[in-house]
């Protein structure tokens, strides 16, 4: 099926605007948002058509707590404090109990990806000489970890295709998905690989950007059923260093 | 409301200014949890989903296009989204009242103050057959699926299929002309 014939394209944009696209079509139809800007641009425009619907209907205040909410939730505001801890935009709240979720992300990151690194190196190793006869194509390995150091994923490239493995360590969530991104080394915003398979494994083509730009590390990223809509990674769980085998 | 207040307000959001999201939120957010009210039923579900979708619409205020559409608009699909995911997750079962749902003539233009492009989607909405325009309305507004459809207005699913996608069909040949 040619998702990109114009009008099978509209049929599929409205229907997942609409919400009556579900299931595994529709977690398709959001990786081909994210891969191709014909898709995204369709999705927007009926966005826009439809719009009208939700916008006429009557507006309903929610209750203080969801305001609440949000604010503990993004750190700009600790549980519990009735008073607004902070609202100017440089200065840090001085309760010591509120997190940082910067900080914390940045201490995240750093801690993720030395470990990860380390390993990966080891695992990279291991892989390696496990296979008497290796793979001749296979040009670079990597391998996700989780906090506690399990390995999760493992990343197999070469120049044609991308081989991921799903370990036993891994446990699915209902809700969430699993989406990959390459990290440029030019520090240019990482770029989603599609999401991460949960069961197996599965083997893609070696996406064409990949293989073209220099890549600091591989991340892999929490995102609601069928991945980021925004492009973006939302919530960067892992890092996994790419190495060459 | 649009071009003299939300655009400013989100880029100072994607600044990181917390007084312009909060402001945001003050003004978008009814509309907002009026839209996952509506779909999810129930308010816990509904507070979860507009908490979500302001936490996703702090983080990706940056990301926002002007060209693909009104602040509103991207705000109100980031919601909706999260809303029909959490249908999913937590099984909610779409049943409305039977006065709930039909939309009228009447419910789409007496609304608020519609802009252009409202308007014609309201005029649009008007020009689509009764049933059409029904069955779009309970899966956008209702979130519900093809069968739930089905159920509400005891018509066959290929029926419901085509009014749906025959709706959509005529909605854009109007609000392209």
């Amino acid at each position: 099926m040619n998702y990109l014939k114009e009008e099978r394209l509209n049929a599929l944009a409205a229907e997942y605007v609409v919400g009556t696209l579900r299931g595994k079509a529709r977690t398709r139809y959001q990786k081909l948002m994210m891969q191709y800007q014909a898709v995204s641009d369709a999705t927007a425009q009926w966005e826009q058509y439809l719009t009208g619907f939700a916008e006429t209907l009557p507006p309903v205040t929610p209750p203080d707590s969801v305001w609440e909410s949000i604010q503990v939730k993004l750190g700009h505001k600790a549980a519990n404090d009735t008073e607004f801890v902070d609202q100017t935009t440089n200065a840090k709240p001085s309760s010591d109990n509120v997190i940082d979720l910067e900080k914390e992300k940045q201490k995240r990151w750093k801690n993720l990806s030395f470990i990860s690194t380390a390993a990966a190196l080891v695992l990279a190793v291991l892989l390696f000489m496990m296979q008497p006869v290796p793979t001749p194509e296979v040009s670079h390995i990597a391998v996700v970890n989780n906090a506690d150091n399990a390995p999760l994923w493992v990343i197999e490239v070469s120049d044609t295709t991308m081989n991921v493995k799903v370990t036993d360590a891994f446990v699915a969530l209902a809700d969430k998905d699993y989406e990959l991104w390459m990290v440029p080394a030019n520090g240019e915003a990482p770029i989603s690989l599609g999401l991460m398979p949960e069961v197996n494994g599965d083997t893609r083509a070696t996406p064409d950007i990949l293989l073209d730009q220099s890549i600091a590390a591989l991340a892999v990223s929490l995102e609601a059923p069928g991945g980021s809509v925004t492009g973006a990674p939302t919530e960067v769980l892992y890092i996994a260093p790419i190495v060459s085998v | 409301m649009e071009h003299e207040t939300l655009f400013p307000l989100l880029c100072k959001t994607a600044d990181g200014d917390k007084k312009a999201f909060a402001e945001l939120y003050k003004i978008t957010s009814p509309q907002l949890y009026a839209v996952a009210l509506k779909l999810l039923k129930r308010p816990e579900l509904a507070d979860e989903a507009t908490q979500d979708a302001y936490i996703k619409i702090w983080h990706n205020a940056g990301n926002y296009q002007r060209g693909k559409g009104t602040v509103l608009t991207w705000m109100v699909s980031i919601a909706r989204y999260r809303a029909l995911d959490l249908i999913r997750y937590h099984n909610v079962r779409n049943e409305v009242e039977l006065n709930d749902d039909a939309p009228s003539g009447m419910e789409t233009t007496q609304s608020i103050k519609l802009e252009a492009e409202q308007a014609k989607l309201a005029s649009c909405l008007d020009e689509l057959d009764g049933p059409q325009r029904q069955a779009i309305h309970l899966a956008y507004v209702n979130g519900m699926s093809h069968q739930e459809v089905v159920t509400h207005l005891a018509s066959p699913l290929g029926t419901i299929k085509s009014w749906i996608r025959r709706g959509l069909q005529s909605l854009q040949r109007c609000l392209s002309l």
